[in-house]
């Protein structure tokens, strides 16, 4: 089964405003694709997009193969993806099981899975004991958890979360967080739309950047490397001009910046150049106490990326 | 509500009129009759008879005594002790007999009984009770506008209507599934307080006009078609309106205009102004079925699931 998600050219307008501008993205199979950006970026309108909600202006994306501007692929799409909106939107007068029950016959569950479905659901969320509560007496982490069940009640093959963790207290985001890994590790292919860097650090395989316009797309270590190259860090006992011109005069060097007993150089390919940094510095007299990458946070990406643009 | 209001009719509107009606006395006068003779058909003009039954006859300018008249025509003439049935007449002095069924263009009656015709209080009753089918008609037209107008924009106000259109539920899985879930506890409510009423009316007009009145073939014909078909009017322009508008009180406000129709012709009925009849029953029935399917057809057109969406507040 060819399980991803490939717009192309994906644009929507709403009058004169332009919400996505030509979106091209490939979400791969069994993958968590994070989409992050500012506040209306684009990201909830591509969402609205990919699940039929609303018909693109111009472009068009594929589900499964399946063509969301095609009426009649949309309902297949529909059937085959779990959606969990920005606001839980549950039905506040019925119980956790009963709203569940509904969207599983919505879905066309059928009545003998239904149950254990529902049951297998609020057990792993650990709500199963408040199963018949009216969701209106529940806090926002378990109306969430129940948002998230209800988007997992047909065993959709895409799963489409927009701030699965916004508004949470950090006790409910890291359930809500640790759930989400679990997914990750069935191998679901989720689609997570996030202004919150940290989840989508620790939870996606690669991220989108997006302000109305794809900015950038890639792991967080792919991007840094796109932005800034690759940089080796040393840190040494004691830092001389002898050895700063040691590792200056090689061949593939190509800058270096020193703060206190760190040496910051920037390379091509460390896994290459390192040994041969190591050496010089050695031969230079230093004494190497570590090496090791310099790592760049997806909030600096961001932030190069959206802030430069802002 | 509409079970209060089904005991609370029929006590505020029949009441005070059966307070003034007189009872009906159909007893017929105990004439007694010497037939001599039976004259079927022809004209009998400027005679004196006495004593005959006559038959689909022609009678002018005469006096009769003691006959029984049927299917006749009887003008400019003097009619004492007979029985007339079934007839008409014209400018006649009728003294001491019984009509039955028996049409009259200015005649005297002196000390006759008329029987089988309605007396006022019974008319008027009439009027009353069939100016309260309305009443059934209303109820299913009123409550789809408190719970029809909440369908897609209660939904949205909540914010669960993004998670229902994202299943894989067609437009007209969607309009239907609304439209049926207001459909029936509307109508089990009418029916509900249908029973209470008819037998408080029963009760209440009875020992008046001699007779239960209702359940009554107009009634069930108004209650189980005009009234389910006003329903899913209410029910398919409320939910139009709904899924319009972006607040519940202005989809109340605007989806509550749709009971003005049945309102008026409440009105234009309490004053007497139409009497319910199959004809004009099934004239409503047709207009508001063809009005429906109109509705149905035109809501399914305008349907978006997109712009409910974007339109959000």
């Amino acid at each position: 089964m060819n399980h991803l998600i490939e717009a192309v050219g994906l644009t929507r307008n709403f009058g004169s405003i332009t919400a996505v501008e030509d979106l091209n993205l490939i979400v791969k199979d069994g993958e968590v694709f994070g989409f992050i950006g500012p506040n209306g970026a684009g990201k909830t309108t591509t969402v609205r997009m990919l699940c039929c909600l609303i018909a693109p202006t111009a472009g068009t994306a594929y589900i499964n193969s399946l063509d969301i501007t095609n009426p009649d692929d949309a309902i297949k799409i529909r059937g085959m993806i779990g959606l969990l909106p920005e606001n839980p939107g549950l039905y506040e007068s019925l119980s956790a099981y009963r709203n569940l029950d509904f969207f599983a016959q919505l879905y066309g569950v059928p009545k003998g899975k239904r149950d254990q479905r529902i049951r297998d659901l609020l057990t792993k969320l650990d709500v199963w004991d408040r199963r018949d509560d009216p969701i209106a007496k529940f806090s926002k982490g378990m109306k969430q958890k129940i948002a998230i069940a209800r988007a997992l009640v047909h065993e959709p093959d895409f799963l489409f979360l927009d701030e699965p963790t916004s508004g949470l207290d950090p006790q409910a985001a890291i359930t809500v967080r640790n759930y989400l890994l679990d997914l990750k590790k069935e191998g679901r292919t989720i689609f997570l739309n996030t202004h919150n860097l940290d989840d989508a650090q620790r939870i996606c395989d690669r991220v989108g950047i997006i302000q109305r316009r794809i900015l950038a797309v890639g792991s967080a270590d792919d991007l840094a490397h796109k932005f800034w190259g690759r940089t080796t860090l040393v840190k040494l006992k004691k830092i001389t001009p002898e050895i700063i011109a040691a590792v200056n005069a090689l061949p593939f060097v190509r800058s270096v910046h020193e703060n206190e007993n760190t040496i910051a150089i920037d390379v091509e390919n460390p896994e290459n150049d390192n040994p041969l940094i190591v050496r010089s510095l050695i031969n230079a007299g230093a004494e190497v106490e570590f090496v090791e990458e310099l790592r760049r946070g997806l909030e600096e990406i961001y932030l190069r990326l959206v802030g430069g643009i802002r | 509500m509409p079970l209060v209001m089904a005991f609370v009719m029929p006590i505020v509107y029949l009441v005070p009129v059966t307070m003034f009606a007189e009872p009906t006395d159909e007893r017929p006068l105990d004439l007694t009759f010497n037939i001599s003779a039976t004259i079927v058909g022809g004209n009998i003009t400027d005679v004196s008879i006495k004593d005959l039954r006559l038959i689909d006859v022609n009678l002018t300018n005469s006096v009769v005594t003691g006959c029984i008249i049927e299917g006749c025509d009887v003008s400019r003439s003097i009619v004492f002790d007979s029985f007339i049935v079934e007839s008409r007449i014209n400018s006649t002095l009728v003294v001491h007999s019984n009509l039955e069924n028996t049409a009259r263009i200015d005649s005297v009656l002196d000390r006759c009984v008329v029987i089988g015709e309605i007396n006022e209080a019974e008319k008027f009753l009439k009027v009353f009770i069939d100016s309260l089918l309305m009443f059934f008609i209303l109820i299913p037209a009123v409550i789809p506008t408190v719970i029809a107008s909440y369908s897609f924009v209660g939904e949205k106000i909540n914010k669960s209507l993004e998670p229902l259109l994202a299943t894989p539920t067609t437009d007209t899985e969607l309009l239907a599934g609304k439209s049926i879930s207001i459909f029936l506890p509307t109508m089990l409510v009418t029916w509900a307080s249908l029973v209470p009423f008819v037998i408080l009316v029963d009760i209440i007009v009875q020992p008046v006009i001699g007779y239960y009145p209702l359940p009554n073939l107009i009634w069930l014909v108004g209650v189980f078609i005009l009234a389910p078909l006003f329903c899913i009017l209410s029910i398919l322009i409320n939910m139009l309106i709904s899924s319009k508008v972006s607040d519940v009180r202005a989809s109340q406000q605007i989806g509550g205009l749709v009971v003005l129709p049945v309102v008026a012709f409440f009105i234009i009925a309490i004053a007497g102004l139409v009497t319910l009849d199959f004809v004009l029953m099934a004239g409503f029935i047709l207009l508001t079925a063809a009005i429906d399917v109109g509705v149905f057809y035109v809501s399914l057109k305008v349907f978006r699931r997109e712009e409910i969406l974007v339109r959000w507040k």
